[in-house]
């Protein structure tokens, strides 16, 4: 489930057809692709057969605009169709939007989306442009969400980041710090988090990143990203032990 | 079609019955004259696993320990998509914040924990939280199960012993999720939970190095609860303390695809709303205060949130989102507002209307979450309590059909913000509570 | 061994049994809980049948005229058999009037429950009134008012059926196909565009099972002289735009999602068990399989024979069953229990 770096390598995929002389991949590579996503601890509870009545791509928003379809896609899996589902994870996954609608309407129990999580987090594992590229607008979110434990913070949301959600981000003019303060719940009087984030609560969530594999997902990716995740925890963790042997100390004065 | 020919469904005034005649009524439906209960055969759990079941059983096998609804919470009961009971607390709660509506729609929180204090309920909202990192999961495919598991069981831990900064028993106070894709979340998370053990153990080994284990063990929690139900079940309550009539206001509702689409066994179909044949939440609320709820034919369509669609695929998302619900609630259902109750899809369908006037699609339809529309109704400030100056879409227009005297609002807001500026912050609860470890902490 | 046999249920499997029964002379009681013979072809109001295309108050009607006119058949209309108790051969059977019955051997032909499509809310059944079910539209058919949307009473222009509702679907613990469906609803298709030809009628499908014989009869004639469409589709959602239904679809072999609109979906409704199952269980001491149909214990060989020796069962108490084949069947489980009686024992007497 983890990622292995040294697996990120091997594929680098080109948007080119997979089963012609030029195919960017052997056999056995695709084959190593769709073993990753067939062990995946999700694959076994997610696709159970399909009879193609189609019910997922009639319910799926994305199918209405793009060259995209979850029967497809579990068609694709269901029939270990190697070269269809390298050539899916080029572009076609990255285009769910992850409403589960599919999942709540098949009669046979399926989750296409859950599907296409396993091929995102397999596409990930292998370093695919497909997933590098997905990344490259996220880096902000990830850097947040991985630094402080938040996701989204006030002063992300700008004109300049946002030009289509209009020129005003509040419709009563003042500074964002002070809008903020305005907000009758002290844990928001923040602008760089979404919430006031304790110290250590952060800390703690970098640990969770560091155990369960997703820095190393994220070194796979992004590399320059890593390095700046890994040197602002690393100070983080600093201040917080500075902060204990405070404590320590003050302890030790009563 | 109504009688005047105007061509709305659904359950707003002109909501007109079937018109079966008596006796066609009585031979139509002849064989559900016995009632049958929704989905009647599944009740006895057989075709469909309650993962409550497996969790009991592994507390049972001393693997794990069961944070309880306890009568403390002062539960209600609810019933789910098949019948089955689903405890809601109502009081001593957790609150586990979103990410996203703190960050860009703050009215959202501010405005459910305005109504607990109107309905004297005891909360907790502190600092010792992270997102579920599920909007990054979805969107971006960094994360896997572990991670997911092991932040979920460190933010329910944390609401667990987070009583004991006030010198309270751990249990006292119960989490409440904010945010749908959290709670849609958790739940797909803590049945992988319960049905792997070596996930158990990876997720373990995590929250020991964190100090988040009970007694050793993991601690589950008995119901995922979102704020909506804890709305829905307390819907009575807040209606009597409703102040303003909203009987002229046609409300089109939303339902969040991860609150009811995602684990469909553990959401709330309550029998006196819509006849249980939709999700309860938000619709239930609204018509006990009195709005009139209408119908459309993409009501069960997603918003185009899409979690990297947000980000990355813009196109997509303000598309689907104003030709699929907005352009519909306003041209089909004549809608004066949509009203939801999940971060993503309140802000997709609030902000991306602005840039629909560059394409002649200019709609103008308000977005609010159920709790804020019940904020306002109880007599909440529209921009302090209810902080609706981050929303886009214009709301001026719902804000004087309810009779409230917006600009007056607005003028009082801002010379609030003047006294904000010297210091003088009014707050909903006292700030000292909002830390419960670590610096600034005070017992 | 003259005690009569207890027929439970007076619909085709236990009309079935009572005239194969009379036909040699032997005594039935058949009990009903209805205040009418005919089980669901004629409480329901069905319209005209498979295969005969005879209407089903002819049919089904006829056979409920020479049971009750028959002087070897005891008709209880409105009763049920509230205790059982015996052993094979001779057994006591209480009604719920307080009559007792002495019985050598009963067979169940308790049937089933329709689907109730208030189940499955996805399909605007419950919410719009022009979503119907088929049962409905047979009683609008057999009463003779002609297929209409219930909502004003206007004829429709263009009419969905939806197969598989409540049939071959997990989301609601139906895993079981429900047999008739496919063939029933060609049918209807066929009547629909026979009494309204310039309506479409179209068929969203998963498979179709319309089996054996009735593939010439019922889905290539429904296209070639009706002019009947399938789209191989499982549909999504029925809504409304206030005008018309909208049927949120994918056409998978044209492969695009596509909404479609129009003025009356027909829920082709599958075959529950029949909701008193587990009463009937109880009070027989017989075994519901895991869908809480009643089990038979043979597949081949013993005929009808349910788990306690001298109880047999037939039609669709077993699970989904067309009228021909549960009339078949009730003939069979007539022939078991007057083998039992014959000396024949059954295996499962054996065992005992």
């Amino acid at each position: 489930m983890t990622s292995s770096p040294q697996s990120g390598q091997r594929a680098v995929g080109k948007l080119a057809d997979p089963i012609g002389a030029d195919a960017p991949l052997d056999r056995e590579a695709l084959e190593e692709i769709f073993d990753d996503i067939r062990t995946h601890p999700r694959y076994d509870s997610e696709l159970n057969g399909c009879l193609n009545c189609g019910i997922c791509t009639a319910t799926c928003p994305s199918a209405h605009y793009y060259d995209y379809s979850p029967r497809e896609i579990v068609q694709l899996l269901w029939t270990e169709n190697v070269e269809g589902i390298y050539d899916a994870m080029q572009e076609k996954i990255w285009a769910c939007a992850q409403c589960y609608t599919c999942a709540a309407r098949c009669p046979f129990g399926n989750s296409p989306g859950g599907l296409v999580m396993v091929m995102r987090e397999v596409a990930i594992k292998h370093g695919m442009e497909s997933a590098k590229e997905v990344l490259r607008p996220f880096s902000r979110v990830m850097l947040k969400v991985m630094t402080t434990g938040n996701q989204l913070a006030p002063n992300m949301i700008t004109p300049e980041h946002f030009p289509d959600w209009g020129p005003n981000i509040s419709k009563v003019e003042a500074p964002l710090n002070i809008l903020r303060k305005a907000i009758p719940m002290p844990t928001l009087h923040t602008q760089e988090t979404a919430w006031a984030v304790n110290l250590k609560t952060s800390i703690e969530l970098y640990t969770i990143w560091e155990e369960s594999g997703v820095l190393d997902q994220l070194e796979t990716m992004d590399e320059n990203l890593f390095d700046v995740i890994v040197d602002i925890m690393d100070e983080k963790r600093e201040d917080y032990a500075d902060w204990l042997e405070e404590q320590d100390d003050d302890d030790d004065d009563d | 079609m109504s009688d005047n020919g105007e061509r709305f469904t659904g359950h707003g005034e002109e909501w007109r019955d079937a018109r079966l005649s008596a006796q066609d009524a009585r031979t139509a439906t002849s064989w559900v004259e016995a009632k049958i209960d929704k989905r009647a055969l599944l009740t006895n759990k057989d075709r469909v696993e309650d993962v409550r079941d497996a969790m009991w059983q592994l507390e049972k096998d001393g693997e794990i320990i069961v944070h309880r609804v306890g009568d403390q919470h002062e539960p209600v009961m609810a019933k789910t998509l098949y019948g089955w009971d689903k405890k809601i607390p109502t009081n001593q709660l957790w609150h586990h914040k979103s990410c996203g509506q703190c960050g860009n729609i703050p009215g959202y929180p501010a405005s459910l924990l305005w109504l607990m204090n109107q309905t004297e309920t005891r909360y907790l909202d502190e600092t010792d939280q992270t997102s579920c990192t599920a909007w990054n999961y979805h969107g971006s495919g960094i994360g896997n199960i572990v991670s997911l598991a092991a932040v979920f069981l460190r933010n329910f831990h944390q609401a667990y012993v987070s009583a004991q900064a006030e010198g309270l028993d751990p249990g006292y106070y119960y989490p409440l999720v904010h945010c749908g894709t959290s709670f849609g979340n958790y739940k797909e998370v803590r049945h992988f939970l319960m049905h792997s053990a070596e996930l158990r153990e990876q997720v373990r080994k995590i929250l020991a190095k964190l100090d988040r284990l009970i007694d050793g063990k993991l601690l589950i929690p008995e119901e995922i609860v979102h704020y909506s139900e804890w709305l829905h079940v307390m819907r009575g309550r807040i209606a009597d303390k409703q102040q303003i009539d909203a009987s002229n206001i046609r409300v089109t509702i939303h339902p969040a695809c991860h609150v009811y689409k995602m684990v469909p066994e553990d959401v709330i179909y309550d029998d006196d709303v819509l006849d249980g044949n939709r999700v309860a939440v938000s619709t239930g609320i609204m018509q006990e205060m009195g709005t009139q709820v209408i119908d459309y034919s993409t009501w069960y369509d997603c918003c185009g949130f899409g979690f990297r669609h947000i980000i990355s695929e813009r196109e997509f998302t303000r598309s689907f989102a104003i030709d699929r619900k907005i352009k519909v609630a306003v041209e089909e259902a004549r809608a004066d507002v949509m009203v939801g109750h999940d971060t993503g899809c309140i802000t997709t369908l609030d902000k991306n209307q602005w840039i629909g006037k560059a394409v002649g699609k200019d709609y103008a339809l308000p977005v609010l979450a159920d709790c804020q529309v019940a904020a306002l109704l109880c007599g909440a400030h529209p921009y302090k309590i209810v902080q609706m100056h981050w929303h886009a879409s214009p709301f001026e227009d719902l804000l004087e059909k309810l009779g409230i005297d917006w600009q007056r609002a607005k003028a009082e807001f801002e010379g609030y913000l003047e006294e904000v500026a010297q210091g003088k912050i009014e707050t909903l609860y006292e700030p000292r509570r909002a830390i419960t470890s670590g610096e600034g902490y005070r017992p | 061994m003259t005690d009569p046999i207890l027929i439970v249920g007076g619909g085709p499997a236990g009309l079935g049994a009572a005239q194969a029964l009379s036909a040699i002379g032997r005594k039935s009681i058949l009990v009903e809980k209805e205040a009418e013979l005919g089980g669901a072809p004629i409480i329901s109001g069905y319209a005209k049948l498979v295969p005969s295309g005879e209407w089903a108050k002819d049919a089904i009607g006829g056979m409920v005229q020479r049971v009750a006119g028959s002087d070897l058949v005891d008709v209880r209309l409105g009763a049920r058999v509230t205790e059982f108790a015996g052993t094979p051969g001779s057994f006591n059977a209480t009604l719920s009037s307080g009559e007792q019955c002495q019985v050598s051997s009963a067979i169940l032909a308790t049937g089933f429950t329709h689907f109730d499509s208030i189940n499955k809310p996805e399909w605007g059944f419950g919410t719009h009134p022009d979503v119907v079910t088929t049962v409905q539209v047979e009683q609008m058919m057999s009463s003779g008012k002609g297929v209409y949307c219930p909502s004003d009473g206007r004829v429709p222009d263009r009419v969905a059926i939806l197969l598989c509702v409540g049939s071959r679907d997990r989301q609601i613990g139906r895993e079981w196909c429900s047999k008739i469906c496919c063939t029933v609803s060609a049918n209807i298709a066929m009547e629909i565009r026979e009494l309204l030809p310039d309506c479409s009628v179209y068929i969203y499908y998963m498979d179709i099972r319309t089996y054996g014989q009735y593939e010439t009869e019922y889905y290539w004639r429904s296209q070639e002289e009706f002019r009947v469409k399938y789209i191989k589709s499982r549909v999504a959602e029925v809504t409304s735009d206030g005008n018309r239904l909208l049927i949120k679809g994918e056409d998978t072999l044209v492969k695009r999602p596509i909404a479609i609109p129009f003025d009356l979906v027909v829920h082709a409704i599958g075959m529950d068990p029949n909701l008193e199952n587990a009463t009937i269980a109880e009070t027989f001491g017989v075994d519901l399989q895991k869908e809480g149909n009643i089990a038979q214990q043979f597949s081949y060989g013993g005929i009808g024979l349910t788990s306690r020796a001298g109880v047999y069962v037939a039609g669709a108490a077993v699970g989904p069953e067309t009228i021909d084949d549960s009339i078949a069947q009730g003939q069979a489980a007539a022939m078991a229990a007057l083998g039992m009686d014959g000396g024949m024992v059954a295996p499962s007497a054996a065992a005992e």
